[in-house]
């Protein structure tokens, strides 16, 4: 059994110091003889912003959705605060928040009204203001937010997803390739939120193609590839160029 | 050129679309469905129409017995069954039974024909009261629900298969981005679509002719071949209504999600709420005239002349001053007066039934302009004409039987006032009941005017589709 | 947490400008079929008292007569109609509205309104029934099959279930919303219909309770369709097919059915032809059925000479004819009985075939259930068939013993207006609760299962949804 191989000796793993919010054990999902993930380790705690890179089919979308509870593993674990997600699917969402890579929400509603719904689906009841506030907060115009959200732009939706994991209170972030499609204006923004997030000790674990941002706003970053993380490293520890060497290395084989 | 290109092209898709071919199977399945329910209620038809022939020429044969019988010496046994006596021949013993045999299509559209009589008993005391009878014996529930035969289908779920085969027909090829492909070739937008609705017109109307060529062969309607083709000109018309609305409302450049929803409303409106909107307008703004009222009214009337029994008869006698001299003796004095009484009361009631009926027919007028406003009404009348299933089919055999009765009356009352013994040979010899079947003439023109305003629908959506067709440009 | 769903759901829905197009059509067309049927029954009600009153005033000031003439001038019955029938006319207008109760003969119900009009009414009226029971589930299904299938595909599911709310909340939350939607629109109405029938009429215990058990099979009906449009919502894979397939559910349930219950009813119970009824009357007349035989004069004077210890007819103390007649009227009234039954019977029978397809078509079961509660089924058309029958076997009862008491064998008699006040006129009592209902078990135990089986399979559904990409 082949375990997280690190095969580049440059890099080191760098462990956590404190408990991990987020831990994959073993985790493995398969579609018959498709093998979408494969004996996953992987371990993010607060504070931690973890960047998954690798191609479309690498099984980045996968494990996030196997930490939702999406879908369940074919064998391993998901952990999310030590509750096994396949066992504690509801208990474990209290502690998560999840923004996909298109932000979808209720076209007919406002963002104000989107967001205390999705608020008190996760069970928090907020005054107005303080919906507001986390609105703004996350970025979004003080006048869009009585707007409907059929007229809102991508970077907009995002805020009121990220908007949504403040007011939640969430201990960690699952982020599906959330920069693609932004200008880099906004992605800025986002790399701005996210670090405030990081932070406040949030968990972040990031699925995206985008090398160069992995590098910047990532603490950690973790290359994937046919459902196997293949090399895993600090990006404290990367020079300017090497992540994008490093990448192609693995994408070479 | 390009019709062909498009139609094997059409062909490929439409052997590639599982969905579609489906519902096409399951639309031959619903047609011979029709078909087998549209034969098997023409059979239970002829089936009532031979027995009550079987039954009236038995009793001719029992009258001719009897009447050598008596020829032969023999004794009637009373008075009442004495089959000399015209009352007793026109009244009873040698009454006739008169039946309206299935229109020449009925196998596709069973229409009214469970509704409304079929057949009457006509005697001398044949009268008003004689029409207002019951048709034949059916469950209400079922009268009320109606029955699945070919013009249902036609009616209600043909513009429904038009409808899923074509209401992305301009829609889908924009957004599956085929259209702008298409438009880079050296054609015109307007001939693809048409050519593509052009297949999708002769699958389903096809099936449709297809399905009522074989529902009627299998009753001999193919000896109706007028009343055919006007039944497969309103199957063209109704399924060109449908798709040009179809074709119209694809020009309208929206998403093929809203074209559904607009067609599937159309279809709604206008097949199922608008008819039974109108119906109910119908009634409240045009009501029928009360029956109930008619009958007391009718009741009053024939009171009044049974109270004066005794001033009728030489009413009557003055009215008919030849039959004077014939009134001889005893008996045939008590026939005459009881015969005149029973002409009064015909002749009250009738005036209460005649007034009630011109109410009637006006009415009928008013609501048959509701029928403008839905082509499935208009398609309904069209095809029920032309099946011989509709009301008029009806009306005509109702009018024929009334002047048969008129005739029958006056075959026998002469005789009964004259005291007139009726010989073998004026029983033999009594009037016989010919159905004329309607003149095809008279048929189309009815059907005329609805199936122009078919036509005239049907083209209204047309029209504007393909005036607008010739103008899509762009891959919107 | 579900409240709070629906109350999302509702808005979403009320933001909707198709949902709020095709709301405010079905709303008016129910008002409008509420107004038009409230103003049909109340006409149809004043006529049907005035002519009643006309025929019991021929009855009564008939004059002097012979009881047995008087029998044979008979009177009119007309069916009457209940006040709820303006929400459900039912078969009202494809069975005759009177009958003619007349010595001798048990008479057809004759005039059905429906032989007066043009084949346009083959499209069916428009009634509250009908927009409850058609055009209200295709509005369900239009708030209903986005539920799951819309969210999946615009994404929004995803954010709602990593939110941490349990499906089976969800599921529950989305049904309370669109029942939320529909109730803004049937609720008024109801509230109307109700005033209408408490102002409008002389509201009894028996019609009220009737009106309450109607709302609750209606209500069960929508519960079900609800139930049914968000688990296809939930089983399917695109809102695309959701819609469809909804759709062609709808199509079979409003009108495939129906019509499919017809004919089977009619190959499993056949009934008779008109003809074939006339002639199995006319048999059992001549010949007698069930053992019974057309009564013999010459047995009966017999009797009746030993009876009274008399030699001749014109010396016994009651007018024979009176009792032949009488004799002659029963042994009919076993021929019609046998007959009619036997009609009846296989009409209900074929009625329980409408109801039994219920399976594959919840309309059959929730129009069987209307129809009774308005009192327009077939069942309670019988009902007052049967007790005009009885009536009729009174008055010429009591004619015919007026005759035998009151005369001698062969003398003229005339009878005068006492006698026929004496018999009263027609009173009938609609039939009970428990009797309509008794006659609807099938239909009740199928909307049930429609109720359970739709609910299971949408909290079923919800549990196994795809999340969607």
């Amino acid at each position: 059994m082949q375990s997280q191989t690190v095969s580049d000796p440059e890099v080191t793993s760098q462990a956590p110091t404190v408990r991990p919010i987020l831990e994959a054990r073993s985790l493995s999902k398969s579609y018959g003889e498709t093998h979408a993930l494969s004996e996953l380790d992987l371990s993010v705690a607060p504070g931690d912003i973890y960047c998954l890179l690798g191609p479309n089919g690498a099984g980045k979308t996968t494990t996030i959705n196997l930490f939702l509870g999406f879908i369940a593993p074919t064998s391993g674990q998901a952990l999310v605060a030590d509750l096994d997600v396949a066992e504690h699917d509801r208990e474990t969402k209290a502690y998560l928040a999840y923004i996909p890579e298109q932000v979808m929400l209720y076209r007919n509603l406002t963002g104000l009204e989107n967001l205390e719904y999705f608020a008190a689906l996760a069970g928090k009841k907020l005054e107005v203001d303080q919906l507001r506030s986390t609105l703004v907060e996350a970025g979004l115009q003080s006048e869009a937010i009585d707007r409907r959200v059929s007229g809102y732009s991508k970077g907009m939706r995002q805020k009121v997803g990220i908007a949504i994991a403040l007011a939640k209170e969430a201990t960690a972030l699952l982020l599906d390739e959330p920069t693609s499609g932004l200008d880099p204006k906004a992605s800025n923004e986002f790399s701005a939120l996210l670090e405030g997030l990081r932070e406040r000790g949030v968990a972040v674990l990031m699925a995206t193609h985008d090398l160069f941002r992995a590098k910047e706003t990532g603490t950690r970053v973790g290359i994937m590839r046919h459902g196997r993380l293949v090399a895993e490293m600090s990006t404290s520890e990367l020079g300017h160029s090497d992540l994008e060497r490093i990448y192609l290395n693995h994408m070479r084989e | 050129m390009t019709i062909r290109t498009v139609f094997r092209n059409e062909m490929r898709l439409l052997a590639a679309d599982r969905v579609l071919l489906s519902s096409l199977v399951l639309f031959v399945a619903l047609f011979a469905y029709a078909i087998a329910n549209g034969f098997a209620w023409v059979a239970k038809q002829e089936g009532t129409v031979a027995a009550v022939q079987a039954a009236e020429e038995e009793r001719g044969a029992a009258l001719a017995a009897e009447l050598e019988r008596i020829a032969a010496g023999g004794d009637p046994g009373s008075p009442f069954r004495d089959p000399r006596a015209a009352n007793v021949l026109g009244g009873n013993l040698g009454a006739r039974t008169v039946v309206l045999g299935p229109g020449p299509l009925a196998s596709l559209s069973v229409g009214q024909s469970d509704l409304l009589p079929y057949y009457y008993d006509v005697s001398i005391y044949t009268n008003e009261q004689t029409f207002l009878q019951n048709g034949e014996v059916e469950n209400p529930l079922n009268l009320m629900v109606g029955r699945f035969d070919l013009a249902f289908i036609i009616i209600y779920l043909l513009p429904l298969l038009v409808l899923a085969l074509s209401y992305n027909v301009l829609s889908g090829e924009r957004e599956q981005g085929t259209l702008a492909l298409t438009l880079s070739q050296p054609v015109a937008v307007r001939d693809v679509v048409v050519a593509k609705l052009l297949f999708r017109a002769l699958l389903v109307v096809g099936l449709a002719l297809g399905g009522s060529l074989v529902g009627a062969a299998v009753w001999g309607g193919l000896g109706a071949p007028v009343r055919l083709a006007l039944w497969c000109g309103a199957v063209v018309t109704y399924g060109l209504f449908w798709f040009g609305t179809a074709a119209w409302v694809n020009t309208l450049g929206r998403e093929s999600s809203w074209n559904a929803t607009v067609l599937v409303g159309a279809w709604l409106g206008l097949v199922v709420v608008l008819p039974a909107v109108g119906n109910i307008a119908a009634g409240i703004l045009h009501p029928l005239p009360s029956r109930v009222e008619m009958i007391n009214t009718a009741r009053e009337a024939s009171n009044e002349s049974v109270n004066r029994r005794s001033e009728l008869l030489a009413r009557y006698l003055e009215d008919h001053p030849e039959m004077a001299g014939g009134v001889v003796d005893d008996v045939a004095g008590t026939a005459a007066l009881s015969w005149a009484a029973t002409e009064e009361v015909n002749r009250q009631v009738e005036g209460v039934a005649v007034r009630f009926d011109e109410q009637l027919s006006k009415q009928q007028a008013l609501v048959s302009r509701y029928r403008l406003v839905s082509p499935a009404l208009l398609a309904q009348s069209v095809l029920n004409d032309a099946a011989g299933s509709g009301d008029a089919r009806f009306a005509h055999f109702e009018a024929q039987v009334r002047t048969f009765a008129e005739e029958w009356r006056g075959y026998f009352v002469p005789a009964i006032l004259a005291g007139q013994v009726m010989t073998a040979e004026a029983a033999m010899g009594r009037p016989e009941f010919v159905y004329s079947e309607e003149e095809l003439s008279v048929v189309l023109g009815r059907s005329a005017m609805p199936l122009a305003m078919l036509l005239t629908l049907a083209l209204l959506a047309v029209v504007p589709a393909a005036i607008r067709l010739g103008r899509v440009r762009g891959g919107g | 947490m579900i409240i709070r769903i629906a109350r999302k759901e509702l808005t979403d829905q009320l933001r909707d400008g198709r949902f709020r197009a095709s709301a405010l059509m079905v709303g008016a067309l129910l008002l409008v079929s509420l107004g038009a049927g409230w103003t049909q029954v109340s006409s149809a009600r004043a006529q049907l008292e005035a002519a009643e009153a006309t025929a019991r005033n021929h009855w009564e000031s008939q004059g002097d007569k012979n009881p047995h003439s008087a029998a044979h001038y008979g009177v009119y019955a007309f069916k009457p109609r209940l006040p709820l029938s303006f929400v459900d006319q039912g078969v009202d207008p494809w069975t005759g509205t009177s009958v003619w109760l007349e010595a001798h003969r048990q008479n057809d119900f004759l005039m059905r309104p429906a032989q007066d009009a043009s084949a346009a009414q083959r499209f069916g009226t428009l009634t509250a029934a009908g927009v409850l029971q058609q055009l209200v589930p295709l509005l369900i299904i239009l708030l209903g099959f986005g539920a799951l299938a819309g969210e999946r595909e615009r994404g929004t599911l995803r954010q709602v279930l990593a939110s941490g709310v349990s499906r089976r909340d969800l599921m529950a939350g989305k049904a309370a919303g669109v029942a939320g939607a529909l109730a803004l629109l049937v609720v008024p109405a109801a509230l109307l219909g109700s005033a209408a029938l408490v102002l409008g009429s002389t509201a009894t215990g028996s019609l009220l309770a009737r009106a309450v058990v109607l709302a609750v099979v209606y209500l069960t009906y929508f519960g079900a369709f609800i139930g049914l449009a968000l688990a296809i919502s939930a089983w399917v894979p695109s809102s695309r097919t959701a819609l469809v397939t909804l759709l062609s559910l709808w199509v079979v349930n409003g009108l495939v059915a129906p019509r499919a219950a017809v004919d089977l009813s009619g190959w499993l119970h056949p009934s008779p032809t008109a003809f074939e009824f006339s002639r199995q009357i006319e048999e059992g007349m001549a010949n007698g059925v069930e053992g019974i035989r057309p009564p013999d004069r010459q047995a009966i004077t017999n009797r009746l000479l030993q009876e009274y210890g008399v030699d001749s007819v014109e010396d016994l103390p009651v007018n024979l004819s009176g009792i032949t007649l009488q004799a002659s009227e029963e042994f009919g009234n076993a021929v019609y009985d046998h007959n009619y039954t036997e009609l009846w019977d296989t009409f209900e029978r074929q009625s329980r075939v409408h109801e039994s397809l219920a399976v594959v078509a919840p309309l059959l079961a929730v129009r069987a259930l209307s129809m009774g509660l308005a009192g327009t089924d077939i069942e309670q058309h019988r009902h007052f068939a049967t007790a005009a029958e009885t009536y009729r076997r009174d008055m010429m009862a009591a004619m015919n013993g007026d005759l035998a008491q009151n005369s001698r064998t062969g003398e003229t008699y005339l009878a005068g207006d006492e006698l026929w006040v004496s018999v009263p006129p027609l009173d009938y009592e609609a039939p009970t609760l428990a009797w309509v209902l008794g006659n609807r078990t099938v239909s009740m135990l199928m909307l049930g299962l429609w109720l359970l089986g739709a609910l299971s399979a949408a909290v079923a559904g919800a549990r196994r949804a795809e999340v969607g990409p």
